[in-house]
C-alpha cells in the first residue's frame, strides 16, 4: 500500500509514519501544504493522510477539494485537531472519506485506513454474510449460527452485519458508534462493550469457535482465528 | 458625586432648551393677554368718542344751540365717567361757550379724526384723547377723553406681565436646575456603580427605584452584569478545575513514569507502566473534551449550525444504544412518548445530552430500578423527560447538580467527573430552553425542556440514517 502522510508537527507525523510501516505500508510524507498539493496530484497513492492545518498557503481541505474537482477518487483521511460537529461535517463535505480527531491513538487511526483502502475495493452486494457457521442473510435479517436461528433486535443486526462485512479486521469503538448508532459523539462509558458482550452471548455462547473478539485498548474483531 | 462638565452636559442642554421653549411660550401669552385687555380698552374708549360726538352732532343740526349746551352741561352733571369726559363748545370766535376745559389746542387740528393731544381740564393738566368736529353755523364741538386712567391700567397689566415673566423665569431656571439635578442624580447612581465595578467589585448592582426609564435601563444593566458575573464565575471554576482535576491526574501520570524509568528494569514492567500513563492521559482528554463542550455550549452557536432534529428520534436511538448497558445492571429501560417531536439544534450535542442523562439514571438508580425515557410535544414546547425510581436526590443538592465538578458524595465511588450535568444544562441553554431537576419521589425526573419547531415538509431526518456497509 502507498501511503502518503501530509502533516506538519514531526512527532506526529513520525508516530503516523512509523505505525503504517509497521502495518506494511510504503509511507512518503510532506510537511507543508504546497508540496502536499503537488505529490497528491502528480503521483498516484493508495492512500492519503492530511492535517488540515499545514504551512505552506494550502490547507488540508483545499488539497482534497482538488483532487475531487480533478476526479480523483483516492481514499483520503483527514486528522484534525479541530474537533467539532461542523468541522468535521466541513472536512467530510470537501471529500474527506473520513475524518479523525487529534490526540488519537494509532489503533483507531489503523482500523479507519483499513475500512478506508476496503471501502475503496470495487464493492461487492452481497445479500449473505457468512463467516464459519455464522450466517447473516440480508434481506430476510435472519441470522443463524450452525442450524440455530438468533434472535436479534434491529440494532444488534445492525452491529453483526458491520462486524461481519470488516471481517477479520479490527473496528474501533467510536467506529461502531458512528456506524451503527449514529453516534458522532463519545458516550465515555462502557456502553459498547456491553453491547458486544451481549452480542457475543447471543452469536457464541455454546457455540465454536468464538467469533467475536476483543482487543484491548482498540475495539473488536469478527472471525475464526482467535 | 463627579462633576459634569457644564458644557457637556445632556442634562443642562435639555434644560436650557426647555428654559427657552416655556421663555417664548410666555412672551406669546403675554402678547395676547396685553393687547385683549389695553388694546380692547383703547378700542372701546375711541367708540364712545367718536358716536357721544355723532349723537351731539346730530342733536345740535336739528336745534338750537342752547339745547347743545344744555345737553352738555347734563353730561358733565350726570356723574356718569365725569371724572375723565372732556367736551367743549367754541363759539365762531374761538371763545368757549360751554365745556370744562380752560385751555385747548387751537392751531392744525384736522377735525372729524382722533387725536392726542395736551389740555387743562378742570385746572388741572392731563393727557387727552379728542375729536373735534365742525359745528354747521361756525364753531367747533371737542369730544374726548382723559387717559389718565387708561395710562394706570396699562401700567397696571405691564407690571403685572414684568412680575409673571419674572416669576415664570425664577421657575424656569430652578425647573432646570432641579431637571439637571434629578437626571444627574439618577446617572451617577448607574456611573458610580460602573466605577465601583471596573475597580473589582463585580457583585454591585445599581440600585433600582421607581420604574421610569431609569429604573428600567438600570434592570437591564443589572441583567447583563449578572449574566458577566455568571459566566466570570464559570471561567473561575474552570481554571480552579483545571487546577485541581487536570493537574492532579497529570501529577500521578508523571510519578508513575518517573517512577518506571527509576525502578523498572523489565521491559514488561516498562510497558506496563506506559499503558498505565496512557490510560491516565486518556482520560485526561476526555476530561479536557468536556471542558471544551462546555465552552463552546456558553459561547454561544453559530445559527447555520442548526437544524431540525427529531427529539423522538434521538431518544429511540439512545435508548437503542444504552438499553444493553441498562440490561447488565438490571434496570428497565423503557422507552416512549410522542412521536415526531421537532426543535431546532445541533444533533450531536443534543443526543449527547440525552445519552449523559440515561447514563446518569442507570448509574445512580442502582440494579431493579426502572427508567423511563419520554418524549412531549407541547403547543410552545418540547421536552425529553428522563425519570428514574432510584433513590433519587434530596432536595437541597438539586441546584448544585448542574455545577462543574460537582459530585454528590454518593457518586464518588462511580466513575465519572462531574461534568456531565453541567454539559446538559449549557446544552439544553443553548438551545434557548433549560434543564429541570425534579424529585420525582422516589427518583429523579430530569427534563430538558427546548423551543419547539415545526415539522419539515420532507421527513429529511431519513437522510441521517447511516449506511451500514463496511
Amino acid at each position: 500500500m502507498k501511503s502518503l502522510v501530509i502533516e506538519d508537527e514531526l512527532e506526529t507525523c513520525r508516530y503516523i509514519c512509523n505505525g503504517l510501516k509497521e502495518a506494511g505500508h510504503c509511507v512518503s510524507h510532506c510537511d507543508n501544504g504546497l508540496d502536499g498539493l503537488h505529490r497528491s496530484l502528480n503521483e498516484s497513492w493508495d492512500l492519503i493522510i492530511v492535517d488540515r492545518l499545514l504551512p505552506g498557503g494550502v490547507d488540508g481541505l483545499s488539497i482534497v477539494g482538488k483532487l475531487r474537482d480533478l476526479g480523483k477518487k483516492t481514499p483520503v483521511l483527514i486528522v484534525s485537531a479541530l474537533t467539532s460537529t461542523d468541522e468535521r461535517v466541513r472536512g467530510l463535505r470537501q471529500g474527506g472519506d473520513d475524518y479523525i480527531s487529534k490526540p488519537f491513538a494509532f489503533a483507531e487511526l489503523l482500523a479507519r485506513v483499513e475500512a478506508l483502502l476496503r471501502r475503496a475495493d470495487p464493492a461487492q452486494v452481497r445479500t449473505q454474510l457468512r463467516i464459519a457457521d455464522l450466517t447473516l442473510d440480508l434481506r430476510t435479517l435472519q441470522a443463524v449460527r450452525g442450524a440455530v436461528p438468533i434472535a436479534l433486535q434491529p440494532r444488534e443486526l445492525r452491529l453483526l452485519a458491520y462486524l461481519m462485512r470488516n471481517e477479520g479486521q479490527v473496528v474501533t469503538r467510536t467506529m461502531l458508534l458512528e456506524a451503527v448508532w449514529d453516534c458522532h459523539f463519545d458516550p465515555q462509558t462502557n456502553v459498547i462493550d456491553v453491547q458486544i458482550s451481549r452480542l457475543r452471548t447471543k452469536v457464541d455462547k455454546g457455540f465454536s469457535p468464538a467469533l467475536i473478539h476483543t482487543i484491548r485498548g482498540v475495539g473488536y474483531y469478527l472471525g475464526e482465528r482467535s | 458625586m463627579p462633576a459634569f462638565p457644564r458644557n457637556s452636559s445632556i442634562a443642562t442642554r435639555l434644560a436650557l432648551g426647555h428654559g427657552a421653549l416655556l421663555a417664548a411660550l410666555i412672551l406669546v401669552t403675554s402678547g395676547v393677554f396685553y393687547f385683549g385687555t389695553v388694546g380692547v380698552l383703547d378700542r372701546s374708549v375711541d367708540g364712545k368718542i367718536v358716536s357721544i360726538s355723532n349723537r351731539l352732532l346730530d342733536t345740535y343740526q336739528a336745534r338750537p344751540l342752547g339745547e347743545l349746551v344744555e345737553e352738555i352741561d347734563r353730561e358733565l352733571t350726570d356723574g356718569i365717567d365725569s371724572d375723565t369726559e372732556i367736551f367743549l363748545v367754541t363759539a365762531p370766535s374761538g371763545e368757549r361757550v360751554v365745556g370744562n376745559l380752560s385751555q385747548w389746542p387751537t392751531q392744525g387740528l384736522p377735525t372729524g379724526r382722533l387725536l392726542n393731544r395736551e389740555v387743562i381740564r378742570d385746572g388741572r393738566p392731563s393727557s387727552a384723547r379728542l375729536i373735534v368736529r365742525k359745528l354747521p353755523k361756525g364753531g367747533l364741538l371737542y369730544v374726548g377723553r382723559d387717559l389718565g386712567e387708561q395710562r394706570s391700567i396699562r401700567a397696571l397689566v405691564w407690571h403685572a406681565l414684568e412680575v409673571a415673566a419674572a416669576v415664570s423665569l425664577v421657575l424656569v431656571v430652578l425647573g432646570a436646575w432641579l431637571f439637571r439635578h434629578q437626571l444627574e442624580r439618577r446617572i451617577s447612581g448607574i456611573r458610580r456603580t460602573a466605577h465601583e465595578i471596573e475597580a473589582g467589585n463585580l457583585d454591585r448592582r445599581i440600585a433600582i427605584s421607581g420604574d421610569d426609564e431609569f429604573a428600567r435601563l438600570a434592570l437591564d444593566i443589572n441583567r447583563m452584569l449578572d449574566r458577566i458575573e455568571q459566566l466570570m464565575n464559570g471561567v473561575r471554576q474552570v481554571s480552579n478545575a483545571i487546577a485541581h482535576d487536570l493537574r492532579t491526574p497529570l501529577g500521578r501520570v508523571r510519578a508513575r513514569l518517573d517512577e518506571a524509568l527509576r525502578r523498572e528494569t523489565t521491559t514488561a514492567g516498562l510497558a506496563d507502566a506506559a499503558r498505565t500513563a496512557i490510560d491516565g492521559i486518556d482520560d485526561l482528554i476526555v476530561l479536557f473534551n468536556k471542558l471544551l463542550q462546555i465552552a463552546k455550549a456558553e459561547s454561544g452557536m453559530r445559527a447555520e449550525a442548526l437544524e431540525r432534529v427529531d427529539l423522538s428520534r434521538i431518544v429511540s436511538d439512545m435508548g437503542e444504544l444504552y438499553d444493553a448497558a441498562a440490561e447488565e445492571r438490571c434496570v428497565r429501560l423503557r422507552v416512549s412518548g410522542d412521536d415526531s417531536v421537532w426543535t431546532l439544534g445541533d444533533h450531536d450535542l443534543l443526543a449527547s445530552a440525552v445519552a449523559s442523562l440515561i447514563d446518569n439514571a442507570i448509574k445512580y438508580a442502582g440494579p431493579g430500578s426502572k427508567v423511563e425515557l419520554t418524549t412531549h410535544s407541547g403547543p410552545q414546547q418540547v421536552a425529553i423527560v428522563v425519570r428514574d425510581d432510584g433513590p433519587g436526590v434530596p432536595s437541597e443538592e438539586l441546584p448544585r447538580l448542574t455545577q462543574r465538578f460537582y459530585r454528590m458524595d454518593r457518586a464518588r465511588s462511580q466513575p465519572g467527573n462531574g461534568l456531565g450535568l453541567a454539559i446538559v444544562s449549557a446544552i439544553a441553554t443553548l438551545h434557548g430552553g433549560e434543564l429541570q431537576l425534579l424529585n420525582a419521589a422516589p427518583g429523579l425526573r430530569a427534563s430538558i425542556l427546548l423551543p419547539r419547531a415545526d415539522a419539515p415538509q420532507t421527513e429529511r431526518a431519513a437522510a441521517r440514517v447511516p449506511a451500514a456497509s463496511g
